[in-house]
């Protein structure tokens, strides 16, 4: 059995000045009922650890309560950084595996937790190609400095599943070094653990500005889905 | 955490003591067999009684047919009614919003309190029984709106029963919007003239055989809840002669 750490803690400056980008609407929904409901028809996962901005504890509280999620879930104030905030999370996971996901990517579908509870390797993320070119810069000098291989990059989504010992061994390794990562995927492997990929979808962005926004509504709202005849 | 489903399917109509709301629940009760259970829920009353004998005894074998006797016009009533039928049945795949309140008058004589009582049952008491399923876990399979012709286009004389009903129509395209995150599928229906009680007592010299029937409705909505239903539920369908 899985616990799921939902992160939901982060504050959408780029969104919507002084109020949480969970309490966002999305397709007119608060962004985080599309995780808590996708994971929440998951048989195997019995735990939701959710974080909440400091002060939200009840509005989160309340769409809980209002969308009758049945997975028991263990409300957490949220870190000062998302690093921090996960390290928090595990400390509250009473399974041996955990998922990782945020509130923020509400196209995620039980079918995706469900790819990666299926896949045999304890560590595993959803991760897509990167279709442009990136380049290694010197910012202070903004001198490009070479050459990156794209077909070796990948973009790191979310969920991701690990091994609680793993991702806690990792976190503590972190801690001891005084790193902070942005994500846990590349932070296990820094760690000294095998981490995998399976390839993600581009539907599930991560919602980041009012144009992910509109994108995100018109994609849950079915929007692409041809139903019109336009696309034979 | 998922909770798993029980064999047969459930249904709630409301209204089911005549008129397309009895034939709807006769038609789920006599002849589908996806369905096992069969709840009504209308306004206390002797037909209501008499509605719900009938359809016991009309029903196939192994399809049980029970009725709730409670006016929907109140809301603590019926949300009493609602923590009721869902101890008893936590599963109610499909729901048919089908009871309504007339009393057309003009304008300069409508009763404020009128006003309110047709709202409290064509608009309130349908919202509340989604809403309050919703909040107990129950998500349904396919919701079935009855709202009217005449919430499309407003007449001299309908005032009350046209405006709820179009707020039922623009509703329903709301609760498709939001329920399609369960995959529940929402149809509005909206009949027009048809051989109910109501209309025997608006327009008493029509011959209610030369009109569409109760029945036809019924039809229409056993189609929306089989195979096909999903190819046209997108919008408010309008069922007319």
């Amino acid at each position: 059995m899985y616990s799921l750490v939902l992160l939901n803690g982060g504050v959408g400056a780029r969104l919507d000045a002084g109020r949480p980008k969970q309490l966002v609407t999305v397709g007119g929904l608060p962004i985080l009922v599309y995780s808590l409901v996708a994971a929440d028809a998951v048989q195997e996962i019995t735990q939701i650890v959710l974080n909440y901005p400091p002060g939200w504890r009840d509005q989160v509280e309340e769409i809980v309560r209002s969308y009758a999620i049945t997975t028991p879930v263990v409300y957490l104030e949220a870190g000062p950084t998302r690093h921090e905030s996960v390290a928090l999370g595990l400390a509250r996971c009473s399974n041996e595996r955990v998922i990782i996901h945020e509130s923020a990517r509400p196209l995620v579908t039980s079918a995706d937790f469900h790819r990666l509870i299926e896949d045999p390797r304890p560590n595993v993320a959803l991760m897509l190609p990167i279709p442009f070119t990136v380049a290694p810069v010197d910012p202070q000098t903004s001198r490009v400095t070479g050459s990156l291989d794209r077909s070796r990059l990948r973009n790191v989504q979310l969920p991701q599943k690990y091994a609680l010992a793993d991702l806690r061994a990792a976190h503590q390794w972190a801690a001891a070094r005084d790193l902070v990562y942005t994500e846990d995927a590349t932070l296990v492997v820094d760690a000294g653990h095998e981490v995998y990929f399976v390839a993600g979808s581009d539907r599930n962005l991560k919602v980041t500005t009012r144009t992910d926004v509109r994108l995100a509504s018109f994609l849950l709202q079915g929007g692409d889905d041809g139903r019109d005849g336009f696309s034979g | 955490m998922a909770v798993t489903a029980s064999v047969g399917k459930t249904i709630l109509v409301t209204g089911a003591s005549r008129g397309i709301g009895y034939q709807i629940a006769r038609r789920f009760a006599g002849e589908r067999d996806d369905y096992d259970t069969v709840l009504l829920l209308a306004r206390p009353s002797e037909a209501f009684t008499a509605a719900a004998a009938g359809l016991a005894e009309g029903a196939r074998a192994g399809v049980r047919v029970q009725a709730y006797p409670v006016d929907l016009a109140d809301a603590d009533e019926l949300r009493a009614a609602v923590d009721a039928i869902h101890a008893e049945h936590p599963r109610i795949d499909t729901l048919v919003n089908n009871a309504g309140y007339a009393n057309p008058v003009a304008l300069q004589q409508i009763d404020f309190a009128d006003f309110q009582h047709t709202v409290n049952v064509n608009v309130y008491a349908p919202f509340l029984l989604v809403q309050h399923l919703l909040h107990r876990g129950n998500t349904f399979e396919l919701i079935v709106n009855v709202a009217s012709t005449a919430g499309i286009n407003g007449r001299a004389g309908w005032l009350t029963y046209s405006a709820s009903k179009a707020a039922m129509i623009t509703m329903s395209q709301v609760m498709r919007e939001e329920l399609a995150l369960y995959g529940t599928r929402v149809v509005c229906v909206s009949p027009g003239r048809c051989a109910t009680d109501l209309r025997r007592t608006l327009a008493p010299d029509e011959d209610p055989e030369t009109i569409m029937r109760p029945a036809d409705v019924a039809a229409v909505v056993d189609m929306l809840a089989s195979g096909v239903g999903r190819f046209v539920d997108s919008a408010n369908l309008v069922v007319r002669q």
